[in-house]
């Protein structure tokens, strides 16, 4: 076995770049692994724990690309090493021909496109329309970029993750004494003035206000919304941990002030998972006193009680049928359709998700039903059978599957490994999985779900099995949900209409097939 | 809290700044909304701790106060008006020169680190003093600790590559004549031509006979010229040079003609003939006579700058062959040093990179005044000693703009619709940007004795712009930490 570290100095790329180059590495002839990142500390040291010894002595920084290559033999490390010279030499600085799919080919070089410009200072002077400066950087730069972006008098939509929670605070202080929205860290999904940013679903506007600190409770609201004809406002994102005592709401607050304010919004939606019970009291006061309706989602725990304006609803079906009706909609309460239930002996449920609040509300469900399932605190491994007996609730976006590796929405190698296993494996008699369709998300993740199905299905040799899939998403996505939906129906998937009705299906079949 | 921002944001149209991952802001471009995109580079090298010092130094209130005595230290910079006054000779005018001291370019250094080039031209200096009668013993004589070593920035002085000021060595006397400059004085020896030179550490008997002639013959009679024809206003020569194809760093040939027809009238009645004839032929045949003028100039405007607290402001940018070294306007005199770096350029027939020195002089305080690489627009010959185009000169200066406090309306760059040439690098923008200041220079031979072998490009290390950094960051410590932020 051969191995090789290669360092371009000066070299940085972008996670997305990094990551297709891995791939295409990974996939050349003779190469056994290929890792492929910034020369940060933290990187060199993750290197060295993947066995690369040499990687520390590399005398690599932060700004220089490093390769690590282990091969049958040289001559496949030679090959390889070309390649990444190839890879290099064509595109921009980041994101040309970085971005991968489709999508991303016709988005770069476009005719359309605006000039790209080096720094975020010279970019705020050149535009002082802009007012929103979008940040997806390495976690370990975002809060300088973001200090930068408020330096210029810009809000800041803050997509990047492992920002420090000090830095967080910084910042949400002062974005809160300038007037200035800090959406995130860790913003998975807003929607400013029908722009979505992110994960963001393409939903018509409307009359609902929504803020959220749980990008995926965004997206299922709204494209629930969407379904029964109610647009929305803005959806105001905050972060994940808004809400948390040390933070204490200020983004959320802001939001919901705003939103308060904007005449074009009439009802007010809150989605937030693991509220303080402080901040979540002063955010009742808040909801109280701003004179317009409020549906309030808490993820992951039963609902508070109602009070006057401020309804706490139980799930985010809930949360969009509420508000819905709030904002004058009619909405036709169905019964929840027992009858499609899977039936056959009761054996293991698995859970596959690649929404992280979608996972939480469907073991909230689960509980609420008296079935407790287990969500595993190390990445499962795709083996037939399955780790463990009892049913499991796994979120494939856990950091510890996407380290290095893109999120489940955008790549579902991991999620669809998971699958065909649960398929395959004759213990399980019930799998439930979501889609998240929308911008920045996977272009045509269903046949990908169907094949996996069927490749388990074929290993097992037989379908004494049934998946239940959501598909949040609307038809306007690129992904057009209702041929998703068509594709995993075609499939033998039996598609629900919300995350939470397909959990409580889940569910509500499980307690039958135990009472049988 | 104001919610007016929030609800300009909300109110629409929403255009977007945007860094980071390309299919993030893909649904933006869907939508419509204009999306600039910006290409992310890690400021400050990925150095989380220094990134963080920066950061601070751009955190109002602080980057307020930064960047107002930046502009007070520009405006001093642009106020000053450095006149030629004189010619004397070192131990009777530059401060603090004494018999035993050997002025040299760049921050201190001891002879035991000193490259070959410096240590060729002290041992020349030593023949040309008499100290030594041979190179042998002039090498004994400077390690033996007989001469003292300072940075010519130590005493007002700027000396080309080597930058050698010997006590005997006649000197250039500059003084500001601006409305702040009183008694603001700075010094320079006389340019000794091309080929084998003491400042490229050459010291045979052809550059000794010729620093005698220019002791003995020039000096005196640039002196009685002065004083016949009055102080030279070089700050308005060069503004004509920039305008006829100089930069006043790597090529020096429209203000050498300028300042030749400047003496010339005055010289020719400074008599006598003979010296006449070959004080002017000297002149012509030199193209970088004005260089040792357009160095103390730019020291005498930097200068001005110094002292200005909190300043981020660079004042001096000098290498020794060795080091590189930095300051600040609010800490003068104190260095921030970085290794030499080796210079990208063209080389004379017979030489190659093998041969090359490390960066060498003091010359890059043109650089440091707005000259130089900054006002490289102005002169596209230049650019041909890296194999460049006249674009390139352009964008050189263009991005040289970037890292700078402002721009000197005296130095108009035709090219550029004469805006003026960017100047005052600011510190905190070299680190945000990744992006260090350009140099032109010559490349000296690496062993003493040898002289020049060609010309280039080059950048300081990043290594002193980081350390200035750090050490603003901690004389600022005050105001950062008496403004924690709006609570909570």
């Amino acid at each position: 076995m051969a191995e090789r570290i290669v360092v371009h100095r000066g070299s940085y790329r972008d996670s997305a770049f990094l990551m297709r180059v891995t791939r295409e590495l990974k996939a050349s002839a003779g190469v056994a692994e290929a890792v492929v990142l910034m020369g940060t500390p933290m990187n060199l040291e993750l290197l060295g724990r993947a066995g690369f010894a040499t990687a520390a002595e590399s005398g690599a920084g932060p700004l220089d690309l490093v390769v690590a290559l282990r091969a049958d033999e040289a001559a496949a490390l030679d090959v390889a090493e070309a390649e990444v010279g190839r890879l290099l030499q064509g595109g921009g600085a980041n994101g040309d021909g970085a971005s991968g799919g489709a999508q991303g080919a016709a988005a770069s070089g476009g005719a359309g496109r605006s000039r790209r410009l080096r720094s975020l200072p010279e970019a705020t002077a050149l535009h002082p329309d802009a007012r929103l400066v979008s940040v997806s950087v390495p976690g370990e730069y975002a809060a300088f970029v973001a200090h930068r972006a408020l330096d210029a008098g810009r809000h800041v939509f803050l997509f990047s993750n492992n920002v420090d929670l000090d830095d967080e605070i910084a910042l949400k202080r002062r974005g809160r004494e300038a007037g200035l929205l800090v959406m995130g860290p860790d913003c998975g999904t807003a929607i400013i003035a029908g722009v979505g940013l992110g994960f963001a679903n393409r939903v018509p506007r409307g009359p609902v206000g929504i803020v959220g600190a749980s990008g995926t409770g965004i997206q299922e609201v709204s494209s629930l919304l969407a379904g029964m004809d109610v647009g929305v406002s803005h959806a105001i994102g905050t972060g994940s941990r808004d809400l948390s005592a040390e933070v204490g709401g200020v983004m959320t607050e802001m939001g919901l002030r705003l939103l308060a304010d904007d005449p074009a919004t009439t009802v007010l939606v809150l989605v937030a998972k693991h509220p303080a019970a402080d901040v979540a009291a002063t955010m009742h006061t808040v909801l109280r006193s701003l004179g317009k309706p409020a549906v309030v989602r808490y993820l992951g725990k039963p609902p508070r009680e109602s009070e006057g304006s401020v309804h706490y609803a139980a799930d985010l079906d809930e949360t969009a049928q509420r508000a819905a009706a709030l904002a004058g909609a009619r909405v036709e309460v169905e019964r929840q359709p027992e009858a499609t239930s899977p039936s056959g002996p009761t054996r293991r449920f698995i859970g596959l998700f690649g929404g992280g609040s979608l996972a939480a509300e469907a073991e909230v469900i689960f509980r609420h039903h008296g079935l407790g399932a287990t969500v595993p605190d190390h990445p499962l491994a795709a083996t037939v059978p399955l780790e463990g007996s009892g049913h499991l609730i796994v979120d494939t976006g856990e950091d510890f599957y996407t380290v290095g590796k893109p999120h489940p929405m955008v790549d579902q190698t991991v999620r669809c490994a998971l699958l065909e296993a649960a398929a395959a494996d004759p213990a399980v008699s019930l799998i439930l999985i979501d889609l998240v369709l929308g911008d920045g998300a996977h272009l045509d993740p269903a046949p990908e779900i169907v094949a996996a199905l069927a490749a388990g299905r074929t290993r097992r040799g037989n379908d004494k099995f049934a998946c239940v899939a959501s598909v949040c998403g609307t038809p306007r996505d690129p992904q057009d949900a209702r041929r998703q939906r068509a594709v995993l129906v075609e499939g033998g998937v039996m598609v629900m209409r919300s995350a939470a009705q397909a959990a409580r299906t889940c569910a509500l079949g499980l307690n039958a097939a135990s009472h049988t | 809290m104001s919610l007016e921002p929030g609800k300009q944001l909300l109110g629409g149209p929403l255009a977007v700044v945007h860094l980071g991952l390309d299919n993030l802001i893909d649904g933006a471009r869907a939508a419509g909304a204009p999306v600039h995109v910006v290409d992310f580079v890690p400021p400050a090298r990925g150095d989380r701790a220094l990134a963080a010092c920066l950061r601070s130094l751009l955190m109002p209130p602080l980057a307020a106060a930064i960047d107002a005595a930046n502009q007070a230290a520009l405006e001093r910079i642009l106020a000053s008006q450095p006149h030629l006054v004189g010619v004397g000779v070192a131990r009777d005018v530059v401060p603090g020169m004494a018999a035993d001291l050997f002025l040299h370019a760049g921050p201190p250094i001891t002879w035991d680190r000193m490259a070959g080039p410096l240590r060729g031209a002290v041992v020349g200096g030593l023949l040309l003093e008499g100290r030594a009668g041979t190179p042998a013993e002039a090498e004994g004589l400077a390690a033996s600790g007989a001469v003292r070593f300072e940075p010519c920035h130590h005493h007002a002085a700027v000396g080309p590559m080597a930058g050698l000021i010997t006590p005997s060595m006649p000197v250039w006397i500059l003084e500001d004549r601006g409305p702040d400059g009183v008694g603001r004085r700075t010094f320079c020896t006389l340019n000794e031509g091309l080929g084998n030179v003491l400042r490229y550490g050459a010291y045979g008997d052809e550059v000794l006979t010729r620093l005698r002639f220019i002791a003995d013959t020039l000096a005196p009679l640039l002196a009685r010229t002065l004083e016949r024809r009055g102080p030279i206003d070089l700050k308005s020569l060069v503004g004509q040079a920039l305008q006829m194809g100089d930069e006043g760093h790597n090529r020096n040939r429209a203000a050498t003609s300028l300042l030749f027809r400047e003496l010339a009238p005055a010289l020719v009645s400074a008599g006598p003939g003979v010296d006449v004839v070959r004080a002017l032929d000297f002149i012509h045949r030199n193209d970088h006579f004005f260089l040792n003028l357009s160095m103390p100039m730019a020291k005498c405007m930097l200068l001005a700058a110094e002292g200005q607290p909190r300043s981020s402001l660079v004042t001096v940018m000098a290498r020794n062959g060795t080091d590189f070294g930095i300051q600040l306007a609010s800490t003068p005199g104190r260095w921030f040093v970085g290794p030499a770096q080796p210079v990208k350029g063209l080389y004379f027939p017979g030489f190659t990179e093998r041969d090359a020195g490390l960066d060498l002089g003091d010359s890059a305080i043109t650089e440091t005044a707005g000259l130089g690489a900054c006002a490289m627009a102005a002169a596209p010959a230049i650019v041909q000693f890296v194999g460049g185009s006249a674009e390139d000169a352009l964008a050189t200066t263009r991005e040289m703009g970037r890292i700078t406090v402002g721009r000197n309306p005296a130095f108009a760059v035709p090219a550029l619709g004469f805006a003026g040439t960017p100047t005052g690098i600011d510190v905190r923008r070299v680190l945000e940007l990744n992006l260090l200041p350009v140099i032109n220079t010559g490349i000296a031979h690496r062993e003493p004795g040898v002289g020049q072998v060609g010309a280039g490009l080059t950048h300081p290390p990043w290594e002193c712009f980081a350390a200035a950094l750090r050490a603003l960051g901690e004389s600022c410590n005050d105001m950062a930490r008496s403004n924690p932020g709006p609570r909570l």
